[in-house]
């Protein structure tokens, strides 16, 4: 590295040697130190205990309880969790919520990659086409669950007057229960602009002359990419397939508004009841505050697990320029 | 120390909430009704955008509780909003929302007051009431909300269609459903692979109570102990209500041209000849009235297959007051007076004076008070000079004579969910009739099972 | 890094050669660039057709919502006045922008302080704290929603006679500083050199002087970056709504949108007005659109600088 950056404790450079008398204002400039970052992070921690580790120890002392959010919760032991085991919804809004993870977080991934790389090579109109991509995201959720039965829809919607010029007869996207998640996976690729902008911020990280050499190497594009781009970028590849996975787990809104805000009674497509909806449903519908805490709580370990395994497997394959 | 000093100030907040979040839910609900009122600004939470008929009502309503008033609100009825503005300790003064959906799980969990006293008090005639609404309020012997509207479902079709086809509405409206079969087949019309005509929409999940009723089951015991979902009257019922849908090319085809079709509008499935017959609400004829006046509409009760007789599902809103409501004497009197014959009748009145003015013809009105029913179909009510029209409006009064209604349950959400869903996997195949059915047994039993034990945990 | 240790410097006698490679991988270029453009005109337009058919549908009439024309058969911009009128939205949009305003600058600042502090300090279990900042990132807001609620209303903040009407909860939380801010700030500070801060250290500067003086304008793209981020998800924000505000007076867009959809919408009263909905999907978008046309080059500058390396 060319510069020395600033981690490390402010005022001491690594590798002096420490005079006695030195020693003590060390001491105290250490002690003064530690108050001020703890001064400085006070903020955080203060938010953490409060509004994160004491809510963390209520819910779960609530999934042990029958809370109907009106009466005071009652004890009930781990009754919540053997419940779960006997919920067929359970098995059913888990499979749904990581068929579509499957399906959304991989393949936004790649459609958000390949919009960075277009933007990249960009000179002009950049800010239009930044707009562009991004303005999607800038539509509420709530919007696109609309949009979704407006141009899902089986009969009139854009997507299947599309599909048929090409003669084909589109599904019903928004009935059947098996086509409403690759729907629901295709509308999400609409809204990919904030991961793309974050990997060609990646992009514009790579040294340039890491390009030309390459190129004067010979390389073709497509090695240029794999052997230089790929593995440069990897780090910020990986921290975005970690959050997006982590938020399709809990993907809500749109497969909300479009399905379930309707009556109690109304149709309600099955395909796309994912595990944060059941639980919504049934804290506040079902009275159940207590069962949903547990699902909570399940749901938290499931990420704990799944980033554990993606962030195992990321050792070996991300690169980081840091390392040695 | 700053450590410390986070640790200390979030421990307080802890014993802070832990209390609070104990002492909640524990006053009772021992309001005073009647007498003089006090100014104050009552909250309302599910009642919005009134039409003529509401706007009226309000107006008188708000005046009787002067020098009090009502604060007006956007939006419906939203749970998640109650239960939070409840534990806030704030809940409204007054709430609104459709009788079926809240009045048994509330007032199990003691979040609704009694209204004996508010009825006595106030003076509300109860024999005014139709006694199935009133029932649907009626939970443990005590009355818990006050009922407003009325539904009923109609067999609405078409008229020209069922001539062409040599139908006639004895075909379509549920009393023989051999015929149904057949003339859902004449009916419907599919083009390219795709649905253009529904023969009949059975309109399940939302109708399926009709259909298991007309077939002389239920889906629950009258006292709302047992459920009956998976008997074999309600097998036959789904059965029968998804070979319709099956007939029209599947269901995924019904729903996605029914939520393409101009529901509201001048492109409504009667004025393109897009539907055979289906079964809808009432007012929905208030609708076609405006949009598409000249339509082949053809309107008969729906019948029961068993009995040969008119049925209808009693459905429709009601007011409530959540206990802790501040101001409750208020909110009496406000619903005392948003339901009174003469309220309504004012409002009819000027519905009716708009609908004159447009050259249109006065459908009638169904309300939770069949006096006012009666007093509004004798001044409004006339021949129309459309024998369309005034056939509908006498099968409207018709099937409001013969309603059946579902007892408030302790876990209203969770057993509807249950049926509901057991039909939607049905409609989708993921599953098939008998085994979603039983599971939807399963789980509304329980759900009742922990609803009566929750209440009677809670006494 | 040192970026070119992979390649060694040609030698003198290849330089001429190596201009000639060089032009024509230029000429290559210029192909490849209109190529370039072409596609990204192509993506842009399937981007923005969604949007575009959301604003040409604003201005149909009921029936025609599905045609799926850009152009209106029939012209009906009266679904503006209609929906205006038909609610609140300019209150709603004047809740939405306080609150996003207070919440994009409260999470910039105080994760800024926190990252600051775990970047220029050095302390005991520094990292392993840092770790515990990165886990929360994990815990589903479902999680703590309930408890944060009872916290909120608790300490008085729920409720339209609460301070700020009850809006407090929508945005006091970001206070204390966001996992995910913390993280990318964290990132940018690491690359500052540390030269300068040594500079303003023996010149007398006091840890808070550094940071507010020296650090935070170093650092503006990141906390651009950060604002703009937080700006879209408090923009966005439904579920947090649906529980705290209560009254209609202080609902926010994504509150008042749900409850357009539910009255006319096709769902439990609505009448399938869909013209309405989508007009109203139109005005709610259209502020955070101007904001990010104004801050897009810096946002992405600012992206590009921070570098969210894992």
């Amino acid at each position: 590295m060319s510069v020395s950056t600033i981690e490390g404790v402010p005022g001491v450079s690594p590798g002096t040697p420490v005079s006695p008398e030195k020693r003590r204002l060390r001491l105290t400039t250490k002690r003064r130190n530690l108050i001020a970052a703890m001064l400085f992070i006070s903020p955080w921690l203060f938010g953490f205990l409060v509004f994160t580790v004491w809510p963390m120890i209520y819910s779960f002392y609530l999934s042990l309880t029958n809370f109907d959010n009106i009466n005071a919760p009652r004890f009930v032991g781990l009754e919540n969790y053997q419940r779960m085991m006997e919920d067929p919804r359970i098995p059913r809004t888990l499979s749904n919520t990581f068929q579509f993870a499957i399906m959304s977080v991989p393949l936004s991934l790649i459609v958000a990659l390949l919009l960075a790389l277009l933007l990249h090579k960009a000179t002009m109109g950049t800010g239009f086409f930044r707009t562009t991509f991004f303005l999607p995201r800038m539509t509420p959720p709530v919007a696109v669950g609309v949009l979704f039965l407006l141009l899902f829809n089986g009969h009139q919607g854009l997507i299947n007057q599309l599909l048929g010029l090409f003669g084909v007869n589109g599904p019903n996207w928004t009935v059947d229960p098996f086509w409403v998640r690759p729907g629901l996976v295709l509308m999400s690729l609409w809204t990919v602009g904030g991961t793309s902008l974050i990997l060609l911020a990646a992009l514009k990280d790579v040294p340039k002359e890491l390009y030309e050499s390459a190129r004067v190497d010979g390389a073709g594009a497509l090695r240029q990419f794999w052997s230089v781009t790929l593995p440069l970028i990897s780090p910020q590849i990986f921290f975005v397939f970690i959050v997006n996975t982590i938020g399709a787990l809990q993907t809500f809104s749109e497969a909300y508004t479009a399905f379930f805000g309707g009556g109690a009674d109304a149709f309600r497509n099955e395909g796309a009841l994912f595990y944060s909806i059941h639980l919504f449903e049934m804290a506040f519908r079902n009275f159940r505050m207590g069962y949903a805490s547990a699902m909570a709580w399940v749901l938290f370990v499931i990420i704990m697990i799944i980033t554990g395994i993606q962030w195992a497997v990321s050792k070996r394959m991300v690169f980081y320029s840091g390392d040695s | 120390m700053r450590n410390r000093k986070t640790t200390l100030i979030g421990a307080v907040a802890m014993g802070i909430l832990l209390l609070g979040a104990c002492a909640q839910g524990t006053d009772g609900g021992d309001a005073e009704f009647g007498g003089d009122l006090e100014a104050a600004e009552l909250t309302l939470m599910g009642f919005s955008d009134p039409d003529e008929i509401g706007q009226t009502r309000w107006d008188i309503a708000d005046a009787a509780i002067y020098p009090a008033h009502v604060r007006p609100s956007e939006g419906g009825f939203d749970i998640q909003a109650f239960l939070a503005a409840n534990s806030a300790g704030n809940p409204p003064d007054l709430i609104y929302f459709n009788r079926g959906d809240f009045i048994g799980t509330l007032a199990s969990l003691g979040a609704i007051m009694p209204l004996d006293a508010c009825i006595a008090a106030e003076g509300i005639n109860l024999d005014d009431f139709n006694q199935a609404a009133l029932a649907q309020v009626t939970f443990n012997e005590q009355i818990f909300g006050v009922p407003e509207f009325n539904q009923v479902q109609l067999t609405m079709a078409n008229g020209d269609l069922l001539a062409a086809a040599g139908l006639t509405l004895n075909d379509v409206n549920g009393s023989d459903w051999e015929r149904m079969t057949v003339a859902n087949e004449a009916l419907h019309v599919v083009e390219g692979g795709r649905l253009a005509v529904i023969g009949i929409d059975s309109r399940i999940p939302e109708h399926f109570p009709l259909w298991v009723v007309s077939n002389g089951g239920q889906l629950v015991s009258d006292d709302g102990r047992t459920a009956m979902i998976d008997t074999p009257e309600v097998l036959e019922a789904l059965e029968f209500a998804l070979s319709l849908m099956d007939g029209n090319n599947g269901f995924a085809d019904v729903m996605s041209l029914r939520d393409a079709a101009d529901f509201w509008g001048e492109g409504n499935q009667f004025a393109t000849n897009a539907m055979g017959a289906f079964t809808m609400e009432q007012w929905y004829m208030n609708v076609l009235m405006g949009a598409t006046p000249d339509i082949p509409l053809a309107v008969s009760p729906f019948m029961s297959r068993q009995t040969g007789q008119p049925i209808a599902f009693s459905t429709g809103s009601s007011w409530a007051i959540p206990v802790g409501a501040e101001n409750p004497a208020a909110a009496c009197r406000f619903i005392a007076n948003m339901v009174e014959v003469d309220s309504w009748m004012a409002a009819a009145q000027v519905r009716a004076d708009r609908i004159a003015g447009e050259g249109g013809v006065f459908t009638g009105l169904l309300t939770a008070n069949t006096t006012a029913d009666r007093a509004i179909r004798d001044a409004f009510i006339v021949p129309s000079g459309s024998a369309v029209w005034d056939s509908a409006i006498a099968a409207m009064y018709t099937a409001a004579d013969h309603h059946f209604f579902m007892p408030p349950l302790p876990a209203d959400q969770e057993f509807r969910q249950a049926w509901v869903d057991s039909v939607n996997r049905v409609l989708q195949g993921t599953m098939t009739a008998r085994d979603s059915l039983a599971q939807g047994q399963a789980e509304a039993q329980r759900a009742l099972d922990e609803g009566w034990a929750r209440m009677e945990d809670r006494d | 890094m040192s970026a070119t240790t992979t390649h060694d410097t040609p030698p003198a006698s290849t330089k001429l050669s190596r201009r000639a490679k060089l032009r024509s991988i230029r000429q290559r270029l210029t192909w490849r660039q209109a190529f370039n453009y072409l596609m990204l005109l192509a993506c842009s337009a399937i981007f923005i057709y969604p949007f575009i058919w959301l604003v040409s549908a604003s201005f149909k009439p009921r029936g025609q919502v599905f045609d799926n024309r850009l152009i209106p058969d029939t012209f009906q911009p009266e679904n503006y006045l209609t929906v205006w009128q038909a609610a609140p939205i300019g209150r709603w949009l004047f809740n939405s922008i306080l609150i996003t305003a207070l919440a994009a600058i409260s999470v910039t600042i105080s994760s800024g302080l926190v990252a600051w502090g775990f970047t220029y300090f050095q302390f005991k279990w520094r990292d392993r704290i840092f770790g515990i900042v990165l886990a929360t990132m994990m815990l589903p807001g479902v999680v703590t929603m309930i408890p944060q609620f009872l916290i909120w209303s608790g300490i008085g903040m729920v409720g339209h006679r609460a301070p700020m009407s009850g809006m407090m909860p929508m945005w006091a939380g970001n206070l204390f500083g966001s996992a995910f801010y913390i993280f990318m700030l964290r990132q940018f500070f690491r690359r500052l050199p540390r030269d300068t801060f040594e500079a303003a250290r023996i010149d007398g500067a006091g840890n808070w002087r550094i940071f507010w003086k020296i650090a935070f304008p170093l650092a503006r793209p990141a906390f651009i970056v950060t604002l703009l981020f937080e700006a879209n998800a408090a923009w966005n924000e439904l579920q947090r709504a649906l529980i705290y505000l209560q009254d209609s007076s202080t609902w926010t867009v994504p509150r008042g949108l749900a409850s357009i959809v539910a009255r006319f919408g096709a769902g439990g009263g609505g009448e399938a007005n869909w013209e309405l909905v989508v007009t109203a999907a139109v005005i709610t978008t259209l502020p955070l659109i101007i904001l990010f046309f104004i801050g897009q080059k810096q946002f992405v500058d600012g992206i590009a600088t921070t570098g969210a390396k894992g």
